[in-house]
């Protein structure tokens, strides 16, 4: 084939036989209890270093349980895959965590752009769509993928992408390279011990973020009896044998909402703006992640039951989300 | 009443009444948003909107809940809720009749700026967000719609960073040469100000009409590069007493997208 353009952007690629390899040997077929707390399974499963990725989104059924553990734990180097990202990203660079990010949609709120401009993060250039034609190509175990987007723009230019002559129709065409993030975040409505999971409503790519990454961790609002999965599969997203660790994680999505559980805190939403915007993102930590010591702590001391019921009153669209 | 409208009114008005009924929109976030759905309760009740997070004809609760673009009122009452490989896929297929965007810059040939300002990519005079959803529905969509502020700066002659293609280089198919799909591209670009569409040999932005009260010449003198102009120009319409009342009543009473009159 030829190669008739090569962007210039760093780009994670792994073998699809070390995949294929680690696959055989890392993912365990045995139906065992996987519930851990949140410290223990980002302890076990995120190192410094990763590359990671999270589906949906942070005003939408995101894991910001994992990410404020992830920050509490001190990672660092984190190589972050902002698709479709809105606040994790900044979160993970203003407390240090990452370095690096490629770019779908960066994140909202000046800070991160700062730290591109003071060349504090790498970035590579990518689109929502094209990373998540990645995990798809990682999730199907081939090296790449072909599409038609990308095609005359400076984001190929600086993303890791080449142009080729389609060896069958004869037209330019793009192929993005797979991608198998180390580590893949998901929060779900509901998942039972072993892993299998239910996510209701739209989503980014919550089954080829689970397919493709090495480890991944499940955190859930519910969880449900194996029985209940056996007897609705088509409600299945994910098969237990992709995951690694469940997080039993009420309110998980937290400050995001959970389609037909509990709806996004948008007063919350605005402190952390203001605070983005007076670049005071240390003092949002602090609260929110450094002073206290888990999830539940957090619910308890800093947001508080009338709150949280009030969440759960104002998320009265139920249908579609069962 | 016209000088109370917001630009952002104008915006929306002007964007909402190019929606036909029963075609399909790939809508970005924002103001592109409230456009369909004003467009959905005047004149095309069965435009199907399409998100990049794979909802599929939603009919949006209103008021109006910025953010949740993907939560439960702006999903409500879909036909299908699918993925963002499945939805590009669709897109790229050649089932989205419209796509509409916001940009930040954008040059003669309707190639869009999100990414960055500045010579040097790694070291941005000023950095953005970057694509988001963007390349694929200006690469994929039959009909591109930008939304845009009506302001110098963003109309250059040359954006710093192509994010999303235009007419690239404006020679004649320059996008089919660089693999696009064929016959797509921006086709209309809404101001607070004008109606611009594209010249079919040249691909040079056109100035297809103004806001009622303007001349040609003072929308042109906001722009950083001289559009081509069309033999006539269309006078448009301010937003109408039925456009701003769905607009402040229905749609957005809390005033997150449509903004403030200049009295209030």
């Amino acid at each position: 084939m030829d190669v008739l353009e090569s962007g210039v952007g760093e780009f994670r690629f792994t073998d699809p036989d070390e995949v294929r390899s680690w696959m055989r040997t890392h993912k365990g077929r045995e139906f065992v209890d996987k519930t851990v707390s949140e410290a223990e399974a980002v302890g076990r499963f995120v190192a410094d270093g990763d590359y990671v990725s999270f589906d949906f989104s942070s005003f939408t059924r995101g894991p910001l349980v994992l990410i404020r553990e992830i920050i509490r734990q001190g990672r660092r180097d984190l190589w972050y895959c902002a698709k479709f990202t809105l606040m994790e990203s900044t979160l993970l660079a203003a407390a240090g965590a990452c370095s690096r990010i490629d770019v779908g949609f960066m994140g909202l709120g000046d800070t991160l752009n700062r730290a591109v401009e003071e060349g504090k993060i790498k970035v590579s250039e990518w689109t929502n769509g094209t990373l998540t034609l990645r995990h798809l190509a990682g999730a199907m175990g081939v090296p790449f993928l072909p599409t038609r987007a990308l095609l005359g723009t400076d984001t190929l230019k600086y993303s890791g992408a080449k142009v080729v002559k389609d060896p069958f129709g004869g037209k330019p065409i793009a192929l993005v390279p797979a991608v198998n993030p180390d580590v893949g975040l998901i929060h779900v409505h509901q998942a039972d011990v072993y892993g299998n999971a239910r996510c209701f409503g739209p989503g980014v790519s919550p089954l080829e973020t689970a397919a493709a990454s090495k480890k991944v961790i499940i955190s859930t609002d519910e969880i449900i009896d194996h029985d209940d999965i056996r007897k609705d599969p088509a409600k299945t997203t994910i098969p237990y044998y992709m995951v690694d660790a469940v997080v039993y994680a009420p309110f998980g999505a937290y400050p995001g909402g959970l389609p037909g559980v509990y709806e996004m805190d948008f007063e919350h939403f605005a402190g952390y703006y203001a605070q983005e915007r007076q670049g005071n993102l240390k003092a949002y930590l602090d609260k929110y992640v450094y002073s206290v010591g888990s999830h539940l702590e957090m619910l308890e001391q800093r947001v508080g039951l009338a709150r949280l019921n009030d969440l759960r009153r104002r998320a009265t669209v139920k249908e579609g989300y069962r | 009443m016209t000088k109370d409208d917001t630009e952002a009114e104008v915006m929306i008005a002007l964007c909402a009444r190019l929606l036909e009924d029963q075609k399909t929109a790939f809508i970005g976030f924002g103001m592109p948003q409230v456009a369909a759905i004003l467009a959905q309760r005047i004149q095309a009740p069965q435009l199907v909107q399409v998100f990049e997070f794979g909802a599929i004809g939603p009919t949006p609760l209103t008021p109006f809940v910025r953010n949740t673009m993907g939560g439960p009122s702006n999903c409500y009452r879909s036909i299908a809720w699918t993925s963002m490989n499945q939805i590009f896929a669709q897109a790229q297929i050649g089932l989205m009749d419209y796509g509409v965007l916001g940009a930040t810059q954008i040059d003669i040939y309707g190639n869009v700026n999100s990414t960055m300002l500045g010579e040097d990519y790694q070291r941005p005079k000023k950095r953005f967000p970057g694509s988001g959803g963007a390349n694929e529905v200006a690469s994929y969509c039959w009909k591109t719609v930008i939304i845009m502020m009506h302001e110098k700066r963003r109309f250059v002659p040359r954006v710093d960073f192509v994010t999303s293609p235009g007419y690239l280089d404006g020679m004649p198919g320059a996008r089919e040469r660089a693999g696009l799909p064929a016959d797509t591209g921006p086709w209309r670009v809404v101001t607070s100000k004008a109606l611009f569409g594209f010249d079919e040999d040249s691909k040079k932005m056109t100035l297809l009409g103004v806001l009622r009260g303007l001349a040609p010449e003072q929308v042109v003198a906001e722009m950083d590069f001289k559009p081509l102009v069309a033999r006539r120009v269309e006078e448009l319409p301010p937003p109408t007493e039925q456009e701003l009342r769905i607009l402040r009543e229905e749609i957005d009473p809390a005033r997150t997208i449509i903004g403030r009159t200049a009295k209030a």
